[in-house]
Parts: C-alpha cells; sequence; structure tokens
C-alpha cells in the first residue's frame, strides 16, 4: 500500500522538472483564484478570457524579437494586456459604450494580430506552445517569474482588498469618500493580465483564465461568504494543480488540460452535489420551521 | 452661515441644461425634502452637491468635508448579490476614519452594535446582504451613514419598497441626527413623509427650483396629506411661498 502512494504521488516528484512544475502550479494557484473570485462577482467571468487573448500579441513580439525568451515574452504580454485593458476602459468612458463591448472588440484585434505574429515568425509548434503552455518545462528562470508575480499578486490584492469589496458593492460610497474607483477597478484589471501572464509559460494564455475562473465558480456552490470564496478557490486550485500534474505525468497526458479538466470536473460535481444552490440541494432543502410557535387559536 | 449654499448654480447633462439659476441655503441641523416629478433634476442636484458633477455654470458652496458627506442611492444602484454581512456593510463607513489599511478595533465594533440595536437588526449582524427584505437592507444602509458621522446625508427616496415600521425607525433616526446637526437633503414623492419629516422643501420644476414651506405645500395640496403630491406641480402656485 505505502509502495503504492509512494510510486504514484511522491515518485515523480523525485525529477527536478515536476518538482519545479509543482512548486509553479502552487504559486498560480494562490494567486490566481482570489482574482477569479472578485471577476466572478463583478458579473465579469468572461473578462479573463478578453484579456487572456489581449496579452497574446505582446508575448508573439517577445517572441519575435527574443526568441523563446520567457521575461521577454512575460514582458510583451504584459505591456499589451495592461494596453488592451486601458483602451478598452478610455473607449467605453469616451464613447459611453459599455466595457464589455469596447473589450471584446479590442481582444478579437488583438488575438488576430497575435496569432499573425506568431506565424509570422515561428511553426505551428510555436503558437501551440503559447496558446496552451507546457507546465512541465518550466527552468529555474520562469519558476522565479512566476513565483514573484504571484506574490507581487497577492501582496497588492490584500493592499486594495478593503477599497476593491466596497468598490463592488457600491462604486458611489467611495467615489464619495474622494477614492476614484477606477483606479481601484484599472489596478485589479491590472492584477489579472500580471496573473495571465505568469500562467501563459505553465498553462498556456488560454488555459490560465482556467485556474481563475474555474475553482472560483466551482467555490460559489460551498459558500456564501467572501473569505470562505477565495479560501476553498485556492484549495481547489491547488489540488486541481497537484493531481492534474500527477494525471499528466503518469498517463502521459498535457499538463494544462490535465490541471484544467479536473477543476472542471470538480465544478461539474459541484453544481450537482454542492452546499448552496447546487440542483441537489434546491432539491433537498428543508424549510426551517419559526422560532415562535404559532398563537392557541 | 450653512454648510451648504447653491449660488447661481447651472447643471447640464450630455448637453442639455437640466436646472438653472438655482439659489439657496440648506438649514443646518434640518431635513430639507427635494420634491419634484421624475425628470425634474432631483438626481442631477444630488450629484452636483456630492462633488460627481461640475457645474456648467455657478457654485455649490459646502464646507462639509468629502468624507463626511453621505449619499444614499436607491437600493437599485446597489450589487446586492455581493457576499458581505450586515456588521460588515456597517463597518465599511468607518472609511473616513480607516480608509482602506487601518484595522478596526474593538470600540468600533461595539459601535457598530449600538448602531445595529438602535435600528432593531442587532439579530441580522450576520446574514448576507442578499438575504434581507428592503426594509432591512434600508435599515442597514443608514447604519453606515451613522458609523460614517455623516454631516451632511443625502437620501433618495429612503422610503421606498419600505415597510411602516421600518420608515418609523428610519424617521426616528433621521430627525435625531439632524437634531445633532446633520444637513440632510431627502428625495420624497410621498407628501404624508414629508410632512412629517421636512422642515423646508426645495421643490423643483421646469428647470427651475423654487423654495416652499412645507406647511404651505400641504395647504396648496387640499389641506391633507395625500399619499402622492399632485402632479404636475407648478412654480407659479409656489411664488413667494417660503415665509423667511
Amino acid at each position: 500500500m505505502l509502495d503504492l502512494i509512494d510510486a504514484w504521488l511522491l515518485a515523480p516528484f523525485g525529477y527536478g522538472f515536476m518538482r519545479r512544475a509543482a512548486v509553479a502550479g502552487l504559486a498560480l494557484s494562490l494567486a490566481a483564484p482570489p482574482l477569479g473570485v472578485f471577476l466572478m462577482l463583478r458579473g465579469m467571468s468572461l473578462i479573463g478570457d478578453a484579456m487572456a487573448h489581449a496579452i497574446l500579441p505582446g508575448v508573439a513580439l517577445g517572441f519575435l524579437f527574443a526568441g523563446f525568451s520567457l521575461p521577454m515574452m512575460s514582458l510583451g504580454g504584459i505591456i499589451s494586456g495592461l494596453l488592451v485593458a486601458l483602451l478598452a476602459g478610455s473607449v467605453s468612458r469616451l464613447t459611453g459604450h459599455r466595457e464589455d463591448s469596447a473589450m471584446a472588440s479590442f481582444f478579437l484585434m488583438s488575438l488576430a494580430a497575435g496569432v499573425m505574429l506568431v506565424s509570422m515568425g515561428g511553426s505551428s509548434v510555436d503558437l501551440t506552445h503559447v496558446l496552451f503552455g507546457s507546465i512541465l518545462a518550466v527552468d529555474s528562470t520562469a519558476l522565479v517569474l512566476i513565483a514573484g508575480i504571484a506574490s507581487l499578486i497577492v501582496l497588492v490584492l490584500a493592499a486594495i482588498f478593503r477599497a476593491l469589496v466596497v468598490d463592488c458593492l457600491d462604486p458611489l460610497f467611495l467615489r464619495g469618500q474622494g477614492v476614484r474607483g477606477g483606479l481601484v477597478h484599472g489596478t485589479f484589471l491590472g492584477l489579472v493580465v500580471l496573473n495571465l501572464t505568469a500562467g501563459f509559460q505553465t498553462l498556456g494564455t488560454l488555459m490560465a483564465v482556467g485556474l481563475m475562473m474555474l475553482p472560483a465558480t466551482t467555490a460559489r456552490f460551498w459558500s456564501q461568504r467572501l473569505e470562505g470564496l477565495i479560501a476553498i478557490a485556492i484549495a481547489l486550485a491547488v489540488l486541481a494543480s497537484f493531481f492534474g500534474l500527477l494525471l499528466s505525468y503518469h498517463l502521459g497526458l498535457p499538463s494544462g488540460p490535465s490541471i484544467i479538466l479536473l477543476a472542471g470536473m470538480a465544478y461539474i460535481f459541484s453544481a450537482l452535489f454542492g452546499r448552496q444552490h447546487s440542483v441537489v440541494a434546491r432539491f433537498r432543502r428543508r424549510v426551517a420551521p419559526l422560532e415562535s410557535t404559532p398563537p392557541a387559536a | 452661515m450653512s454648510r451648504l449654499q447653491l449660488d447661481n448654480l447651472h447643471l447640464s447633462r450630455g448637453g442639455h441644461t437640466v436646472l438653472e439659476q438655482l439659489n439657496g441655503r440648506f438649514q443646518d441641523g434640518a431635513i430639507t425634502a427635494l420634491i419634484g416629478a421624475n425628470g425634474a433634476g432631483k438626481s442631477t442636484l444630488i450629484a452636483a452637491i456630492m462633488g460627481m458633477l461640475t457645474p456648467a455654470g455657478g457654485q455649490v458652496k459646502c464646507t462639509v468635508p468629502k468624507e463626511r458627506r453621505a449619499w444614499l442611492p436607491q437600493q437599485l444602484a446597489l450589487d446586492l448579490s455581493f457576499p458581505m454581512s450586515v456588521e460588515e456593510l456597517i463597518m465599511t463607513g468607518t472609511w473616513p476614519s480607516h480608509g482602506a489599511f487601518k484595522g478596526y478595533c474593538a470600540a468600533h465594533y461595539r459601535r457598530g452594535r449600538e448602531i445595529m440595536s438602535r435600528l432593531g437588526i442587532s439579530q441580522l449582524a450576520h446574514r448576507q446582504l442578499g438575504e434581507l427584505s428592503g426594509g432591512q437592507r434600508q435599515r442597514a444602509l443608514i447604519g453606515r451613514t451613522l458609523m460614517q458621522e455623516a454631516e451632511l446625508l443625502l437620501l433618495d427616496e429612503p422610503f421606498a419598497n419600505v415597510d411602516t415600521d421600518t420608515v418609523d425607525i428610519l424617521m426616528d433616526t433621521l430627525r435625531e441626527m439632524a437634531r445633532q446637526g446633520a444637513t440632510l437633503i431627502v428625495v420624497l414623492h410621498d407628501m404624508e413623509q414629508l410632512s412629517q419629516l421636512a422642515d423646508d422643501v426645495l421643490l423643483l420644476a421646469g428647470g427651475h427650483g423654487q423654495w416652499v414651506n412645507p406647511e404651505r405645500l400641504i395647504e396648496q395640496q387640499g389641506g391633507v396629506a395625500p399619499r402622492a403630491p399632485r402632479l404636475p406641480i407648478t412654480l407659479a402656485e409656489f411664488s413667494h411661498a417660503r415665509s423667511d
């Protein structure tokens, strides 16, 4: 029995690449889910997807100029992601159109530009790598970068936490207090971009969104409190990363999709059997009696 | 000297004039009702007083610091599906003194509990906002402004979709705040509530404002306080109406 546990759970981490992959997954699992929780609560679950496309042209430019250099590709991704967020924000503010329509327009342009840039400079293998990542190819430089960005995200999120919560509930209250809600919102979107850039090396630009959103949407079936949502989402992301890696190692599956599909299975399970608002919970809900007794007839 | 004064104020939205030549002082330590038909410019005036809308001309002279001004919008403006408990909402009222970083201490939690018991929502402290009734939510929101120790309080239809018990409690609370010196401006549609609450009335119609004495307004409406003002109200009915 112990041999089996050792062979399945521990032995794979005897390899350096698996250890680095596990640490990278852990770092992302701590930083991404809280962002996902806020995106979900603000009704912006799909913005993560748009942002993921927005970082693509920058990553491709970095790749064209410096070859397969993670720092350069990340820098490019951060710049183009922030640029698109800024442009979308400004267009929506200047024209009065909703932010999501501006975001949709810009991310589609980015995606097209990104794919064109990648295909101009490299083979289709490179494109697959950028889009879907490969967590097993994380080297020490990449690991330091990922861990650094993840730490920065957690610290900045802690700093703007109260402002972000108040802004989500009642943006006018914050504005009334002289705080520029746009600044809080912008910083938050900046963190989302940073997180996606940290994630693209390991999971790819598209899959990185999964580790951010799926644990968050899953947690909604288990908790109604903000702290609960964040804690559960982080725990789910850690578990999905760890077991996703193991699955990919033992069965020879691609690592990114293994991790995200595990998180997806947790979502489906929770939607069916979760404690709050799940299918089963709706059927099973008992009606609690009133605390007071009815008056005697 | 009054804390809040309008000086030949001209307000516009999207290139259209909403209100012009608006003058007058809001009394300190009193409740001013802001009335007028939909689209008369009540929300525009509130936005200008809160400093969120730059006047096209004239000015709002307000000596109350920004963090002591509170605006309670209609409930629809809030995302009440956000996971937050009543106590947490009330504690966000400490923003003026605590900002984004400072931790809450026991004294603040104690004050929060006092406020909740005064508003009759102690038993709801740990309930989520999304689970509350309209009246309970409104009590919690008023609780936040109490925590904020607001000196200037603007309320947009605070009694809409609220049960009568809550209306009574909120009216008492608002009057108490006025007694302690706060300046309150309340958007109202219900003349009965107006007759119970308002010390002064600013009537907006046709792009202009008119200060009206509340008793005179009720009298004009036929001596009784009907459920809603007879619309449209014209300013001509109230010329020289204010007794000062």
